[in-house]
């Protein structure tokens, strides 16, 4: 009899454990609103930093040579951008600010898990409310164990749909900052600038397709964080540094 | 003798008012273009690249001397050839109308190196207005706006260039500019020796350009097929250098074939011309 109820005891303490350890090691939200919090808050402890970036251009229709500026950010959603020569940067997650990427009011659905490089991530799709913003719909591929956003798919009018993916490292052995960044972007034939001479050159004339993609990788290195940068800075519009 | 010859050809085209009608209107031409860009360049530059804005932001200066340079260039093929007419037209009719052709070629000198010399002499002029072009559209550039990378948007891509990748594409693109008004001198000296009224021989090629460009600009297929024989076709192709890789051999084809019209039209003109009854 006694032997019995050890056994049981046995029984409801080894399913205690593994049910306290299944929910230690898989803190996996479910609810859309608290993941995408969690990143909002974690990147709250950066007040403000600045960062060299590269930046090449891989778009088929442009030619443009590799560019080198220093980024600068502050919170919620500051940024100036300096350049010794002239600088093209996506307008769409260069400062990868949760803040930026989530303003506006919103609805999110969770979705699913998924996998991006080897990362556990969790899909939340948004939906934003109101006619003010150009984005449609965007979708979120969050890690939540670092509370941070791996993958950014945005459809966006006029522009069409453009992809980010983000490639984080560890600053200062605490803060975790994307290293790379790639943008990913389709390109339709219709929203091509206007020839300055308004002529067709028949050198080009091989290009036939009506959309393209294209890619903009950009490396950031050198970061400062937390300085206390002034917000003069960011009252001066982005120019080259002479 | 042969410099001799030109140094009194260049005095003769230098002397007359007509000649600086080309420096005045050039100076003049990209004097207000460049005070336009002032207040207006920045809006048409927006307006041009307003796509690429919506997805990328531009950090810099792309409203630079550079960029207004290669706008002027492009309208070469229009305006400039009405300014070298002017004293192409009037190299050999001229002495017609003055009445000096006889006393001219009774000097102790050939009529190829009369002929040559008032040729190389009209060049001289043609070279110097693409020359001057290049100073005050450059010069005032630099003044007004600085350089910097120059943006190149062609009907299907758009080109930025490193500052320091620019400069020798426009000595390249100036000089290509020189050789195509060359043709359009060269076309005019000729029409000079049919006639014997510098008027004509300036309608004459401003009518020939005219009607070239515009069959050029029109895309029926008849006239595609005779598009390539045309050398209007040919005079804008200093555009070919603001391309990334250059399409060389298409460059140097049109080289060729522009330097081939040149020698043409002052063989034809070498042979009228000696064979002329010279009556005035």
């Amino acid at each position: 009899m006694q032997m019995k109820t050890m056994s049981k005891l046995k029984f409801v303490f080894l399913f205690l454990m593994f049910f306290i350890t299944v929910n230690e090691f898989s803190p996996q939200s479910t609810d859309p609103d608290e993941i995408l919090e969690g990143v909002k808050e974690a990147f709250t402890k950066i007040e403000d930093y600045e960062v060299d970036i590269r930046v090449i251009i891989d778009v088929d229709f442009l030619k443009v040579p590799d560019s080198e500026a220093k980024l600068y950010f502050k919170q919620p959603n500051k940024i100036h951008v300096e350049s010794e020569k002239f600088a093209l940067l996506p307008r769409q997650g260069l400062d990868f600010s949760p803040l930026g990427l989530l303003s506006g009011k919103y609805t999110a659905l969770y979705e699913q898990e998924d996998t991006i490089r080897n990362i556990p991530t969790s899909v939340v799709k948004i939906i934003p409310l109101g006619n003010d913003g150009d984005i449609i719909l965007s979708t979120f591929w969050v890690d939540q164990s670092r509370n941070l956003i791996i993958r950014v798919e945005s459809t966006k009018k006029p522009t069409g749909t453009f992809t980010i993916d983000f490639t984080y490292e560890k600053y200062d052995d605490y803060y975790e900052l994307p290293s790379k960044m790639e943008f990913t972007f389709t390109v339709d034939r219709m929203m091509f600038p206007r020839g300055m001479d308004g002529q067709a050159d028949d050198e080009d004339s091989n290009y036939k397709s009506d959309s393209k993609t294209g890619k903009v990788y950009i490396t950031y290195t050198n970061y400062e964080v937390n300085q206390g940068l002034p917000d003069e800075l960011f009252e001066t519009e982005n120019h080259e540094s002479k | 003798m042969m410099t001799g010859l030109i140094k009194i050809e260049l005095y003769k085209i230098f002397k007359k008012w007509r000649t600086y009608i080309g420096f005045i209107a050039i100076g003049l031409l990209v004097a207000i273009i460049q005070t336009a860009m002032v207040f207006e360049g920045q809006k048409s530059l927006d307006f041009m690249t307003r796509n690429l804005q919506d997805s990328f932001l531009f950090v810099g200066n792309l409203l630079n001397g550079f960029f207004i340079s290669y706008l002027i260039l492009n309208m070469l093929a229009v305006h400039i050839p009405f300014l070298i007419t002017l004293v192409a037209g009037d190299l050999l009719a001229g002495e017609s109308t003055a009445g000096t052709y006889r006393i001219l070629l009774t000097r102790p000198v050939s009529r190829m190196q009369v002929l040559t010399s008032k040729f190389i002499a009209g060049n001289i002029y043609t070279f110097s207005l693409i020359l001057w072009l290049a100073i005050v559209s450059l010069g005032i550039g630099a003044i007004l706006f600085g350089f910097g990378e120059l943006i190149v948007i062609k009907s299907s891509t758009v080109i930025i260039f490193d500052r320091n990748d620019v400069l020798w594409r426009f000595l390249l693109a100036y000089g290509f500019a020189a050789l195509g008004m060359s043709v359009v001198c060269s076309l005019a000296f000729f029409f000079s020796s049919l006639v014997e009224n510098a008027i004509g021989p300036i309608v004459a090629t401003m009518a020939v350009i005219i009607v070239f460009v515009i069959v050029s600009a029109i895309n029926i297929e008849i006239f595609s097929s005779i598009k390539p024989y045309l050398f209007t076709n040919y005079i804008l192709s200093w555009r070919l250098i603001f391309s990334d890789p250059i399409n060389t051999s298409k460059l140097l084809n049109a080289v060729l074939i522009l330097l081939g019209h040149i020698v043409l039209l002052y063989g034809v003109t070498a042979f009228i011309f000696k064979r002329k009854d010279i009556l005035s």
